[in-house]
């Protein structure tokens, strides 16, 4: 069985945003909304002795995912290679879910009532394409693929770099995984 | 709604168009079905973008179906300015204008016509065609701002630009006032996986860009001192004796001339004058001079410089020089021109402008270098050498401020008329206010354009421009590289919009040209120019971008062995006699930034900030892409860069509306505080205007609101005397806050 992931190589990230608007425009998202923001962490520390990283984000489809078990429409649903999704059929916007995401990763559609997030692309990946996000890079600042196969890029680097997950704290085991170094440098 | 996947599943053809958006020409994968494009995507084939497209990239959709676009060609009916349009036909439209083009001509000289472009944004050698056919040598870009000041100069003191880097055998690269992570997407991948081999960055800027961040070493240098800072490296590598002697002795000439002279430009001497410290000045040119082979990529800032540009171009030029980073492996490469297809010059027919055409071009009696004079001298020397010449259009034009100067005082000569395709002179050029006095003014103003851009609105007739995805593509590099990259349209153009090639030909046939203009589209030009590639498999330009899509010949090195440099000597003149007998310096002599602290306090204690523009940001691109909410959304407003220490000490919060001015005019940008800058220099966003406002007189867009090129300075004393670039960084400025009554108002 599969499990997807994705890696941020925060090394190669320029926060060009190509990721952010190949989403948008590809998913027919409405302007407000945004499944991959990248943040601009810095530049930090005072001229000219500064640093600055930029951090892709975007739906950790955790392995503990705390918006499913909180969803009573069933709507909100993990799949066995690790995809988290909603339904739009069944969501009945109750946003619970929103609440429940410690990565604001869940977004309410004014028009539909309904509530959306990043799937990994799921259409794609399993037809073997990349999430659109990841196949826009320039950078391959994005990396995507299965986890479990031991052949894979994403399955190479998870076991042999020093990777970190968002919030590991608390227990949701997020499936993206960053690569970052000290002071953002390559 | 279908999925992407379903749409590209529906289509019946797959097309290799590509992006347009910039002039990297992004590979494209179309997916179209009775001549409309379904779904696109980045091509993982194409050789240089490898399947990523950038934020604009994306776009390309909305874009073609913008509800804002031009599709029709517009005839002015009310006042200039006014909004009023009434729908034309082409033919209507080109027989107009091809007749009162000819009445001008008869009245005044063809010299009175001018055209104004952009970037690389169209076929060019189609309008230089027209215009050498015509008589007018008043052609115009924003060349003297971009790139073209450093081909040349390179040009005449090596014999070609060098502009073909072999990173991948590189151990350094120099990035000059060059932000390839937000400008240049695909050079940015190929250092980020060369940096995981060692490869070395060092990134000059005086702000803390994209690529610096990721830079192994980073030079904040005040904005406009480029020069002194090349100076002080030459110093550095010579007098360290860190230069490569044999390919000095093997192919250089003037070296101790050059030694000599450059004797008294020590890091101690640039340290005030770049706000660098003299040890940081060594140490970068020690990392240069000995990571070899090193590049130094070409970088817009210096060609932006003004009065110093050409100095500060010429030094740099001779840092490749005296390091023996050139035409070696690894190094930068003079790849000459293609002698494999047929290039831009060749279809520019230049030879049909007579000789007293080419001597009134605008300004040719003061920026000699990018203009006839410089150009007809060293076009003679590469053809005798490489068999070809540069591309005249773009290497060899009139000087836009003069020519809108022209416009409004009749001197040297009136100007009647303007045809502007693919650039928005308001936003694009210096001076906007000397800019939009003369397009109001003009007689005669023609534009070709997506948009109703504020140009566009002040025109009289407006011809529908065919889309990235609606055109064939061929990219060389301003014409100059030996390489090919072949596009072809994803379907015919929707509407009536057509290619730039179509409006000059249509022009051309009204006037007696027939014989010039075989070709009837842009591929059978096309299919001409690739032919004598020599492909059997080939029959039409759209198989030959299906088969092969590009020409790379195999690389060789050390060109120069067989062809020679193509200078006077033949060897590479660090003192420049090409340069000397066109009446400048032989050798780079420190010129100051246009305004500055040390030859003018009293004007530095007025405007004490120093303000630097023009640099490229995501997701826009020059005066583009303001009406498309996809981009628009991530920078809905300008932002101007500016350390917190001073905005501290000015009042101004994060996010506040400000006042930038300089002795010329005042503009307003929101308020970015950062510490990417130095306490005493801001950074402007350029291009700015909204397409959102009034489409008419006197609100033109908001065109002059956030418009830095209000601030520049295009005077002739401000512009560089070879090769006529004004001053777009480095001047004086000052900060303040937009007081609430004024931020009600707008």
């Amino acid at each position: 069985m599969a499990r997807f992931v994705m890696i941020m190589d925060t090394r190669r990230c320029i926060g060009c945003h190509s990721c952010t608007v190949a989403c948008k425009v590809n998913n027919e998202l409405p302007v407000d909304m945004i499944y991959n923001p990248v943040f601009t962490h810095g530049p930090n520390g005072v001229f000219p002795h500064v640093s600055m990283t930029y951090y892709p984000l975007i739906c950790m489809h955790c392995e503990n995912p705390p918006c499913v078990g909180c969803c009573p429409s069933g709507a909100s649903q993990q799949e066995a290679d690790g995809i988290v999704w909603v339904d739009q059929n069944t969501c009945i916007g109750c946003k619970a879910c929103i609440q429940a995401c410690p990565y604001r990763a869940r977004h309410e559609n004014p028009k539909t009532g309904t509530v959306q997030k990043c799937d990994f692309c799921k259409e794609r990946v399993r037809e073997g394409l990349e999430p659109f996000c990841v196949e826009t890079c320039h950078q391959r600042a994005r990396i995507f693929g299965d986890l479990d196969d031991p052949e894979s890029e994403v399955s190479q680097m998870v076991n042999s770099m020093h990777t970190l997950q968002l919030l590991p704290e608390i227990g949701t085991d997020p499936q993206v995984y960053y690569i970052v170094t000290p002071g953002g440098q390559g | 709604m279908s999925s992407k996947e379903d749409l590209k599943r529906e289509a019946s053809a797959v097309r290799k168009s590509c992006c347009f958006f910039c002039h990297q020409n992004c590979g494209v994968l179309a997916y179209v079905k009775d001549g409309k494009v379904l779904a696109i995507e980045g091509d993982p084939e194409h050789p240089v973008s490898r399947g990523g497209l950038c934020t604009r990239g994306n776009i390309a959709l909305q874009h073609l179906n913008h509800p804002a676009r031009i599709n029709v060609p517009l005839k002015r009916v009310g006042a200039r300015g006014s909004g009023q349009w009434e729908r034309v036909s082409w033919d209507q439209a080109l027989d107009e204008i091809a007749a009162r083009l000819v009445s001008l001509k008869e009245e005044y000289g063809a010299e009175t016509v001018a055209t104004a472009g952009g970037t690389q944004r169209a076929n060019d050698w189609a309008r230089r065609r027209f215009m050498n056919l015509f008589g007018s040598p008043n052609g115009f870009h924003n060349a003297h701002l971009c790139w073209i000041p450093t081909f040349m100069i390179e040009t005449a003191i090596y014999g070609w630009c060098p502009f073909e880097i072999d990173l991948a055998n590189s151990r350094l690269i120099v990035l000059w006032g060059h932000n390839p992570g937000a400008s240049g997407m695909p050079e940015m991948r190929g250092i980020f996986d060369l940096k995981q081999n060692g490869l070395k960055v060092i990134v000059i800027d005086p702000r803390y860009t994209e690529s610096a961040s990721k830079a192994d070493l980073w030079l904040p240098l005040r904005p406009g001192s480029d020069v002194a800072l090349a100076l002080a490296w030459l110093n550095v590598i010579i007098w360290e004796g860190l230069y490569d002697q044999t390919f000095i002795e093997n192919c250089c000439i003037g070296f101790e001339e050059l030694a000599e002279h450059v004797r008294q430009y020590t890091p101690e001497w640039a340290a005030p004058l770049t706000w660098l410290d003299p040890e940081l000045i060594r140490k970068g040119a020690r990392m240069y001079a000995a990571n070899k082979p090193g590049n130094i990529q070409w970088g817009v800032s210096i060609d932006q410089s003004g009065r110093s540009a050409g100095a500060g171009i010429h030094a740099r030029a001779l840092l490749r020089a005296v390091t023996g980073n050139l035409d070696a492996p690894g190094s930068d490469l003079l790849c000459g021109p293609s002698p494999d297809f047929i290039t831009d010059e060749e279809m520019e027919a230049n030879e049909w402008l007579p000789e007293e055409q080419k001597a009134k071009q605008i300004g040719s009696d003061r920026y000699k270098l990018t203009t006839w004079p410089g150009y007809g001298r060293i076009a003679a020397i590469t053809k005798e050498v490489w068999g070809k010449a540069p591309t005249a259009e773009w290497m060899c034009e009139a000087h836009p401020p003069s020519v809108f100067r022209a416009i409004l005082t009749e001197k040297p000569y009136p100007v009647k008329a303007l045809i502007v395709l693919a650039t928005n002179p308001i936003n694009s050029y210096g001076r906007t206010d000397l800019v939009l006095e003369a397009l109001r003014k003009v007689d005669f103003l023609v534009t070709m354009e997506y948009w109703m851009t504020p140009t566009a609105m002040l025109s009289d007739y407006i011809f529908p421009a065919a889309s990235p995805l609606e055109r064939p593509t061929i990219t060389t590099t301003y014409g100059c590289s030996d390489t090919l990259i072949a596009s072809e349209r994803a379907i015919q153009p929707m509407f009536e919009r057509r290619t730039d090639y179509e409006l000059w030909r249509g022009l051309g046939l009204r006037m007696g040209q027939e014989e010039m203009w075989p070709w009837e589209n842009l591929e059978e030009a096309n299919y001409y120019r690739i032919y004598p590639l020599g492909y059997d498999d080939v029959g039409s330009y759209d198989e030959f971008v299906e088969k092969h899509r590009f020409h790379f010949p195999e690389r060789e090195y050390y060109k120069y062995g067989r062809v020679g440099f193509a200078t006077p000597s033949r060897r590479i003149e660090l003192v420049s006699s090409t340069l000397r007998e066109l009446g400048y310096p032989a050798m780079p002599t420190y010129a100051a930034p246009v305004e500055n602290e040390i030859d003018d306090p009293d004007l530095a204690r007025k405007f004490p900030l120093v303000l630097t523009s023009g640099s490229g940001f995501m997701p826009f691109h020059h005066s583009e892409h303001f009406q498309i909410k996809e981009l628009r959304f991530l920078k809905h407003e300008p932002y101007v860069d500016i350390n917190p220490e001073t905005a501290k000490d000015l009042g101004i919060s994060m996010g506040d509306w400000v006042w930038i001015e300089t002795r010329r005019g005042r503009i307003k940008q929101k308020a970015n505080l950062t510490q990417a800058v130095h306490p005493k220099v801001v950074v402007t966003q350029r291009g700015w205007w909204y397409p959102e406002r009034e489409a008419a007189e006197p609100e033109l867009g908001g065109c002059t609101e956030s418009n830095t090129n209000v601030l520049t300075d295009v005077s002739d004393e401000a512009c560089d005397p070879l090769g006529g670039s004004w001053a777009n960084r480095g001047l004086l400025c000052r900060v303040y806050r937009v007081e609430q009554s004024e931020a009600d108002g707008r």
